[in-house]
């Protein structure tokens, strides 16, 4: 396929479900009830890590709540997410805690006829614990002899011991890197830590649980995958599928953190099932920061080249900070070194990744999923060899990065793919021209108390996790497609949409195949029960899996319409066409030689519905082959003030090849959107705690520092850009965007402050304190220097 | 704890209702359907729940339900409605400034608060009555260009 003039593909159109949204008329997990619900509340522990000695529960049961302990729910340990296969997935918790192991985890949970008499309830049940040594550092944790979170976990079926805290390990060998080292003229290599922060996602996670008759349950949750989420409840309660129904919803931002089937939603269920009434739970701000994180990381890299600046290859340690569950721990340490080896050529490879244990919120994915932390290391790296080897970094980078038919690892080191569109050139050379790189002088110019860098940061991430074979990863999508009576056309989609307009992307994917007008075709309210199995909106693959498949799917309706009308017409199949006809509002099946050969979908539809004959529709599963990756370039214009600290944002270039763009505007939205969040990163964002597993913020949103608007660069400084590409294995061209956004920005700020007053931090986020602690250590050396 | 009876007015209709004095505007907005009222930190931080009571915008997490008996509301809902959206909620979708859409009611209400005192409001002041909303979905520049459009067009068709 070639790029072609599209009628709805590329164009700005209004978004569907806009309307609803301003005038708050969408409903979200939160905001659903049901006649005669209870509402649920959990006893949150106080402690980070402790020994649940007693449970009493005989105050809350008087005041008529249902309560549900730990002996009260099925004793089977569970991994809240599924993408990864069985045999690859460890199970190391049940739904309410055996054993404490982070501040706030659920240990009781009750349910009640108000908010308030629920509160009460969990109030009044009385838990004895025995304190126990909480570790929140994982090289601590590491050490023999520190109190051990776990004594075992399940590794698929088998039940394996866990020693010193170390949930998984990995390592990655290729090639020699020895032999590469040996042969290299110069290295550079760096400690990188990152923190654990919080998604900071609008809505508190949820769940509404409707008890059927039948001994099922119908669930409304906060998730990213409504067939995962089924599938885990299913495994936990003994429930066949048939009779769990889990809706999809609008969701309020996740960036990752509904990927698994939430903590509230097993407790709901089973605190449903035990009322034999429809039970809500949410969590509070509070307890919502303590339920998940970005995973932490602190990773060594050394890279080798030869003098003309070509790599020759990288070792790599990393201790990935899990927290207190695995959720998906293992394939985090793949894709770790997955990002490092598919940014940059390095066919040398030795890499070893440890999970720790820590008392701590769960890691899970957040935008990125390791990408953002390993981008800031390669990328402050390759700018500091750069300087080393005299070279501008532009052109050091454009001689390594993994391009056009080149291999790159998409999701970890099992699944591999090919580069088949690849815009970085004219990313790179856009950006540089809109940033004026050609200004951009040496630190040591610079003087004053406001200092001017400019910093570049180059990315990507992978579109999905689709590949030529299975691995360690599940990747595919359904989707069912009917044409209606009137020649409008549903589509019925297990695929989430978080807010980046996934579904709006799917419509418009579907109206170009079918030659349907826009406002004809919906992306229809859908449930486990009524789709196909989609693995979850993850992976940056939204619009090329999801929407993948509705293209196949569209196309095979495509064929039926065609089959159909060449009934009626009298003529072959082969020889219809169809066009949107917009005085008609309607899609035209014509043969192009005989003018009066034609009927619009409408005439064919109504005409198969009233003979009594069909309705035209197609249900198919798709699966990806490859995962292209969507690269991203951000160049930044910042300003460091030397008497504050404080980082100001200037100017920004933020391009991204996502092939064919499919929503202009959208697409303009998520790059804005992954700045931001990057920003947040790299400057502020620091879900700390103290020595005893507690959040210093104490569940204040503003202290866990998530950007505002005063943060925000001006609309006109922003500068988004789009590569003139086309992705031949995704539909109408398109690859992704969404976490791709995000992914090099860190860097770009690391980069940007080296450049405005030459010091390189190897820590985020980078703070005013650091900054100015940095600066005046400088100053020490330089007055030293002159004694 | 006893509940006590009050009156609410909200968008133009009356409720007569028996609610526990401790009980937030939020809790009783949201009990009562009012779900466009977005419940996100329960700590004002985050600005989600803004409505307007007797047209000064709160955040109605940290307003008692008692504090507004006798009071008029106005929600996000109650601002316009699909065929009449206020030209702020017009704004804010043609502007690419929802994605998930859970800031947007609170966002909508905290930019009315301000185009009623100053129709022409400069960049500096739309982020000062914005600061107290967060957004993590859209990086926050098409919401100020969606107020900024706003109050042009209300300036030309004489609304607001």
């Amino acid at each position: 396929m070639e790029k072609q003039n599209f009628q709805v593909v590329g164009h700005v159109t209004p978004r569907k479900d806009g309307v609803a949204r301003v005038t708050g008329q969408e409903k979200y997990t939160v905001d659903m009830t049901l006649p005669r619900m209870l509402y649920g509340r959990t006893v949150c522990s106080p402690y980070a890590h402790a020994r649940i000695i007693s449970v009493d529960t005989t105050a809350a049961e008087a005041m008529g709540a249902i309560v549900l302990t730990f002996k009260d729910i099925p004793q089977i340990r569970y991994n809240e997410r599924i993408i990864t296969v069985e045999w690859a997935l460890h199970k190391d918790h049940y739904i309410l805690a055996d054993k404490v192991r982070r501040m706030g985890e659920p240990v009781v949970a009750v349910a009640a006829e108000t908010e308030e008499l629920a509160e009460k309830a969990a109030r009044a049940v009385k838990v004895e614990y025995e304190p126990l040594r909480v570790l929140v550092d994982p090289i601590e944790a590491m050490k023999p002899g520190a109190e051990p979170l776990y004594e075992t976990v399940m590794y698929g079926d088998k039940e394996i011991k866990v020693v010193n805290n170390i949930a998984c390990t990995r390592e990655v060998i290729e090639g020699d890197v020895d032999k590469a080292f040996a042969e290299s003229d110069v290295f550079v290599e760096g400690t990188f830590k990152t923190h654990k922060i919080y998604h900071a996602q609008m809505e508190p996670k949820s769940v509404l649980c409707h008890p059927e008759p039948d001994g099922g349950i119908t669930v409304w949750a906060t998730t990213q995958s409504i067939h995962n989420t089924r599938i885990v409840l299913g495994q936990i309660f003994d429930i066949p599928l048939s009779k769990i129904n889990v809706k999809r919803m609008a969701v309020g931002g996740t960036f990752g953190s509904s990927i698994q089937m939430n903590s509230v939603v097993p407790i709901g269920v089973a605190l449903a099932l035990k009322a034999r009434r429809p039970v809500r739970l949410t969590l509070t701000r509070e307890e919502d920061m303590h339920d998940h994180g970005r995973f932490g990381t602190d990773a060594h890299l050394k890279i080798g080249a030869k003098k003309d600046g070509t790599l020759t290859g990288i070792e790599m340690e990393m201790t990935a900070d899990l927290g207190a569950h695995i959720i998906q721990g293992y394939s985090f340490l793949g894709v770790s070194i997955g990002w490092v080896v598919s940014l940059y050529r390095l066919p040398n490879v030795r890499y070893k990744g440890v999970g720790v244990y820590t008392n701590k919120a769960p890691g899970c994915a957040m935008q990125g999923y390791g990408n953002p932390q390993a981008t800031l290391a390669v990328e402050s790296l390759l700018d500091e060899l750069a300087e080393k080897l005299g070279m501008d970094p532009l052109v050091l980078r454009l001689k390594n990065y993994v391009g056009l038919g080149m291999t790159f690892w998409g999701q970890g080191p099992m699944v591999r793919s090919i580069v088949w569109s690849d815009g970085v050139p004219e990313l790179l050379g856009k950006g540089q021209e809109i940033i004026g790189w050609d200004r951009r002088e040496n630190p040591n110019t610079k003087s004053g108390r406001f200092r001017r860098g400019i910093g570049l940061g180059r990315g990507f991430h992978t579109t999905s996790a689709g590949a030529p074979q299975p691995g360690d990863v599940i990747d595919f999508s359904g989707a069912l497609v009917k044409v209606n009576q009137d020649g409008s056309v549903d589509v019925v989609s297990a695929m989430v949409d978080h807010g980046g307009g996934t579904w709006e992307a799917i419509a418009k994917l579907v109206a170009e195949t079918l030659c349907v007008p826009l406002d004809k075709v919906n992306v229809v309210p859908s449930d486990t029960f009524s789709t196909g199995y989609d693995v979850c909106t993850h992976a940056t693959r939204g619009t090329y899996a999801g929407g993948g498949a509705a293209v196949k799917v569209a196309e095979q309706v495509k064929k039926e319409i065609f089959e159909t009308a060449a009934h009626y017409l009298n003529v072959q199949p082969d020889a219809l066409k169809l066009r949107m006809d917009h005085e008609q509002d309607q899609a035209v099946i014509y043969v192009p030689s005989i003018p009066d050969k034609k009927m619009t979908l409408k005439q064919l539809a109504s005409r198969t519905w009233s003979e009594s004959w069909k309705t035209i529709a197609a249900v198919d599963s798709y699966r990806p082959t490859n995962c292209p990756p969507a690269y991203v370039t951000i160049f930044l214009e910042i300003e460091v003030d030397t008497w504050t600290g404080a980082v100001r944002t200037l100017r920004t270039a933020l391009g991204v090849d996502c092939g064919t763009v499919v929503n202009p505007d959208g697409a303009v939205g998520q790059l804005e959107g992954g700045l931001s969040r990057g920003l947040g990163m790299a400057l502020y964002e620091d879900n700390e705690w103290d020595n005893q597993g507690q959040l210093l913020s104490k569940g204040y949103w503003v202290d866990a520092k998530t950007p505002g608007i005063m943060e925000s660069p001006a609309l006109k400084d922003l500068n988004t850009h789009f590569a003139d590409t086309y992705e031949p294995t995704g539909p109408f061209g398109a690859k992704g965007i969404g976490e791709a956004a995000l992914n090099p920005v860190p860097a770009a700020y690391a980069n940007a402050i080296y450049n405005a007053i030459g010091i390189r931090f190897y820590e985020l986020p980078i703070t005013p304190e650091k900054i100015l602690g940095a600066l005046m250590e400088q100053e020490n050396i330089v007055k030293e220097g002159v004694h | 704890m006893k509940p006590q009876m009050i009156t609410l007015h909200i968008n133009g209709r009356t409720h007569y209702v028996a609610l526990n004095p401790n009980l937030t505007l939020l809790v009783a907005l949201r009990d009562l359907g009012y779900t466009d009222v977005k419940c996100g930190c329960e700590k004002g931080d985050c600005g989600a729940c803004a409505v307007f009571l007797n047209g000064v915008a709160v955040n109605s997490c940290l307003v008692l339900a008692w504090q507004a008996d006798e009071a008029e509301i106005l929600t996000a809902a109650g601002l316009g409605t699909s065929e009449h959206p206020h030209p702020l909620q017009t704004a804010f979708s043609d502007a690419g400034a929802i994605q998930c859409g859970y800031c947007t009611p609170g966002m909508i209400i905290s930019a009315k608060a301000l185009l009623d005192q100053k129709p022409h409001p400069t960049d500096a002041e739309i982020r000062d009555a914005i600061s107290g909303n967060l957004c993590r979905c859209t990086g926050y520049a098409q919401i100020i260009q969606a107020v900024q459009s706003a109050a042009e067009k209300m300036d030309a068709g004489g609304e607001g």
